[in-house]
């Protein structure tokens, strides 16, 4: 059965039909409807709606707050789920500090509450409505003990109540979260004008790009050639995307997933460019960095094509160093046993081959002092969402 | 009553982990076994998760010490309820130390149980009596 | 190329690796002596094939090790891995292989066999011409195997069942099953070219209490697992329960369910083997009893007709044994072997059949899982507990299993958990037990597992 892919990112979209793909820039004078109309008609009315599939970056996805009561188990369950669900943005609270904490001021399209096993009574009190009332959410939902369902429905306007995240012998629970997360992107792109309209094209789910990636990912190895453990790494305007081999990190999460995924949400080379020349700076590996592919501090304020690229090279690294073991954040990765990194999104159309590997050597000599690097595949067609 | 369990650091004394496990399942208390290799933090994560009344560390390997020293400065950074006892034993450190001198050091570092090199029977024995005792 | 064959490529492009000639390896296979074979030994042997243990980190210590081993007259040699190899860490192994070297002391529990790399450790396996076998506890060994294959080293022991839930907490599953599943092809690849690579599972697990049925249940999972990818030469193994009853009844039930289960999936054509270990639990710190106890245990491998039996030293309660009571131990074994010829078969028909059906009620739950490959239906298994293992450190192990010993010391189930055996099984089980109002059940554990103390 022949089917039509369509990926709608936020630069460009991608049609791919029995493995072939092309690549259109985004007339942003136009809808994402009109402008695919005017591009393609001929190849989009060629298919039955039932055989059209689109996924989309478009929106940026979902941005969400979560309370929880724990590092280790709340917050922990809960931003794993999030970002497997296809989440970019994700700001975390500890209950416990939660009077001290500066509440969000941009738009959180999700608030997530988690704490405490079934059993567990009287965890939250009056300082969780005080902290949403400064909070500017779409909606809530509450994914811990079931003794709290009362009242925080009687205290919170149109509460979501799922399954506890966190089962009685404190293991990760996924399922319910995940489809609710799934469902809400949903309503999420239903809720945008530009990308309703696409329904016109297919009877199928628009799903997140990322959510998609993440679900190809066993597929991997019957297209291109690669072996676990690997990395996916997807360095957008916004943001940068993981998706990372389950063996890559030392964690009691017992998930169904072999791949999971994490966001970065200040390292994208457009939208994201002054974050990222700042957390560079603050690095103390860059200068030698630069200087290892012989420029100079300048080009960081540059605006050039070098500059660019070379503020592309320097996402890799820091995207590396982030998740190495000489950065504690939300996870490591053992980047030691790797053997493929897979490189995918907007980077593959500027770095070139040589480019990718000169920088992934510089890192893995300085940082993991090893003399060859895990063998790096530039994903040029950005094929890898149509895996399945 | 609940208790969290589990063995602390880079020890995977599977063994010692399980029979402390049924043994205070025996004796009637809800077990939340967090297994070997447990950092603090994910142990004190577990007892606010659990709202549990007892946290027993117990550490086999002898390196007890460097794992919890910082229990303390950990602690303060926790919101616990008022009665929760905090409890570790095994072979809390290794040579020729004798318990006079190490019980008072581990107090020290915010447990209100301290058993070293002491039967399990026993250890468990006396936490039930100073639960009695405390209530 | 295959898609084997390139996922081969990139495992063996490693910082650690030199250039990995796969031609000249299978130039090496398909003329190696036949004496390096294990399954070509099981085939021209009659006798009971004696295996130590041992490793050490340096190459000069292994062959000075496995000279000592021969002149004890040794028919497998063992190669132990480090346990930074068996984490894949290859990096901590090379430095503490240099120190080993530098300062003459042992700073590896084993030998770090990727470091050494395969082009030095063939000249050490071909010069003693005698099979050797790969003991390690890797959940991702197929850099390993492939340098151990390579190397002339043609018995791979492990699993992902086997080795995963006795030695780690949190290693991903369902990715062992997949990295296991490359061993067994690469096996199943090579031994087309020569005699049969053998497969052996470990069948002692977490050697504590382990009942018998959850042992023999993933045995014959590990070995249709291997089979289904290719494999011809397979060894299923237990370890001395405690009662020589029990080891008996789980010989003659395991013969006949591995050939049974073999069958039933299409491999007749295939090898299997059984192999005993000596007891894997604590040691007297009494050398004269730890005499006695692998006497003991010697009589037992005879008594059920092993292929193959792995042994223990007198020293075994006081750490790493030295090379020459390591290679007495041989000896001694196969002196005590040489008194053993020719005995007659024994069973007991009632404890045959309850563990016959015990391991055919679980088989049975395992297969009905909905799951289209078999590595997902025992990944799914274990997770609802159908298997699980009495002190597991692994997260996925259920950990409700409860066993204690009856009056002959034959372990028994107290609490099954979600194990799906019957309840007429089950109340078999039970009525062997006799624990006495007030006894802590902890407390019967304890003088269990301390049994041979």
């Amino acid at each position: 059965m022949n089917r039509l892919l369509i990926d709608i990112g936020s630069t460009y979209f991608k049609i791919a039909e029995q493995g072939k793909i092309e690549q259109y820039f985004r007339n942003f004078d136009k809808s994402i409807l009109n402008d695919l109309e005017s591009k393609c008609a001929d190849v989009i009315s060629s298919y039955n709606k039932d055989d059209v599939y689109i996924c989309s970056s478009a929106n940026g996805g979902l941005s969400t707050l979560i309370i929880g009561l724990s590092n280790s188990f709340s917050l922990k369950y809960a931003v794993n789920i999030a970002f497997n669900s296809g989440i970019n943005i994700i700001d975390t609270v500890l209950y416990n500090n939660i009077s001290n904490e500066t509440p969000p001021k941009d738009n959180i399209d999700v608030v997530i509450i988690v704490g405490g096993i079934n059993s567990v009574d009287n965890i939250f009190d009056e300082k969780i409505f005080e902290y949403l009332n400064n909070v500017n959410y779409q909606n809530i939902v509450f994914v811990g003990t079931e003794k709290s369902h009362n009242y925080l429905q009687n205290n919170i306007k149109d509460i979501v109540l799922l399954e506890n995240i966190i089962s009685d012998k404190l293991q990760i629970r996924e399922d319910e979260l995940k489809s609710y997360l799934t469902d809400l992107y949903q309503a999420d792109i239903m809720g945008k004008e530009d990308i309703k309209q696409l329904y016109a094209l297919t009877n199928n789910q628009i799903f997140s790009t990322p959510y998609i990636v993440n679900r190809a990912l066993p597929k991997i190895h019957e297209h291109i050639d690669v072996a676990d453990p690997f990395i996916v790494v997807d360095i957008g305007g916004a943001t940068t995307d993981i998706h990372y081999s389950r063996d890559l990190v030392n964690d009691n999460i017992l998930s169904s997933s072999g791949y999971d995924r994490l966001v970065f949400k200040k390292l994208g080379v457009y939208k994201s460019r002054e974050s990222l020349v700042h957390i560079a700076k603050q690095n103390e590996f860059v200068f030698e960095l630069l200087e290892h592919l012989n420029v100079t501090e300048n080009i960081l304020e540059e605006k050039s094509d070098e500059a660019t690229r070379v503020l592309m090279q320097l996402s890799i690294f820091l995207v590396l160093y982030k998740v190495s073991k000489h950065h504690a954040s939300y996870i490591e990765l053992n980047l030691e046993i790797l053997n493929n990194i897979i490189l995918t999104g907007g980077i593959t159309q500027v770095l070139t081959q040589e480019d990718v590997d000169n920088i992934t050597l510089f890192f893995y000599k300085k940082i993991l002092h090893f003399h060859h690097t895990p063998k790096i595949i530039l994903d040029k067609n950005y094929e890898i969402w149509t895996y399945r | 009553m609940k208790v969290v369990t589990g063995v602390v650091g880079n020890d995977i004394h599977v063994v010692a982990n399980r029979l402390i496990d049924i043994s205070l399942a025996e004796r009637g208390f809800e077990v939340f076994n967090l297994g070997v290799n447990t950092y603090l933090e994910e142990f004190l994560d577990a007892v606010i998760e659990t709202d549990a009344d007892v946290l027993l560390i117990s550490s086999l390997n002898g390196e007890a010490e460097g794992w919890c020293r910082d229990l303390q400065i950990l602690k303060s950074q926790y919101n616990f309820r008022d009665n929760v006892i905090f409890m570790i034993g095994g072979n809390l450190v290794v040579g020729e130390t004798t318990a006079e001198e190490i019980v008072p050091r581990f107090k020290s570092y915010g447990f209100d149980l301290v058993f070293h090199q002491v039967d399990l029977n026993e250890g468990l024995d006396q936490l039930e009596l100073f639960l009695k005792a405390s209530k | 190329m295959t898609l084997l064959q390139r996922e081969r490529e990139i495992i063996v492009r490693n910082e650690y690796i030199d250039h990995f000639d796969f031609d000249e390896v299978k130039e090496f296979i398909s003329g190696a002596s036949k004496n390096l074979f294990i399954s070509h030994r099981f085939k021209n042997s009659k006798e009971i094939l004696v295996q130590p243990r041992g490793g050490f980190p340096t190459y000069d210590k292994v062959f000075e090790l496995y000279k000592e081993f021969k002149d004890a007259n040794v028919d497998v040699l063992p190669l132990t891995i480090d346990s930074n190899t068996r984490l894949n860490d290859y990096a901590t192994a090379k430095k503490m292989l240099s120190l080993s070297e530098a300062n003459d002391t042992d700073m590896l529990n084993g030998y770090p066999l990727v470091n050494h790399g395969y082009r030095t450790t063939r000249k050490m396996i071909t010069h003693y011409d005698t099979p050797v076998s790969l003991r390690h506890g890797t959940p991702d060994a197929r850099l390993l195997i492939e340098v151990a294959l390579a190397s002339g080293i043609f018995e791979i022991e492990g699993g992902p069942i086997t080795y995963l839930l006795p030695y780690s907490k949190n290693f991903p599953m369902d990715k062992a099953f997949l990295y296991w599943k490359y061993v067994e092809r690469v096996c199943a690849e090579y031994s087309k070219l020569n005699e049969p690579i053998n497969r052996e599972s470990f069948g002692p697990l977490s050697a504590t209490l382990q009942p018998p049925a959850i042992v023999i249940v993933i045995q014959l999972l590990e070995m249709l697992l291997s089979l289904e990818e290719g494999v011809k030469s397979f060894s299923v193994s237990f370890s001395q329960t405690g009662s020589m009853l029990q080891d008996i009844v789980s010989s003659n039930v395991i013969k006949k369910l591995a050939r049974h289960y073999a069958d039933k999936f299409g491999h007749d054509d295939a090898t299997i083997n059984l192999v005993y270990h000596q007891w894997m639990g604590a040691f007297p710190y009494n050398r004269e009893y730890s005499d006695s106890l692998i006497n003991t245990s010697t009589v037992i491998a005879s008594m059920i007709g092993a292929d193959k039996i792995i042994t223990k030293t007198r020293n075994e309660a006081f750490g790493i044994p030295t090379k020459e009571a390591n290679a007495l131990a041989v000896a001694n074994v196969k002196y005590t072997l040489g008194m053993l010829k020719g005995l007659p078969k024994v069973g007991d028909e009632e404890e045959e059949e309850n563990l016959t059906n015990e391991v055919h009620e679980i088989l049975e739950a395992v297969f009905n899982d909905g799951a289209d490959t078999l590595w997902r239906q025992v990944f799914n298994s274990i997770k609802n507990g159908y298997i699980d293992i009495p002190f597991s450190p692994h997260i996925i192990n259920a950990n409700k299993v409860i066993t204690v010993r009856d009056k002959n010391s034959n372990i028994r189930f107290f609490k099954r958990g979600s194990v799906p055996i019957s309840d007429k099984s089950f109340a078999f089980e039970k009525s062997k037990i006799s624990l006495k109002d007030g006894d802590r059940v902890v407390d019967k554990i304890i003088q269990d597992i301390g049994i041979m103390l």
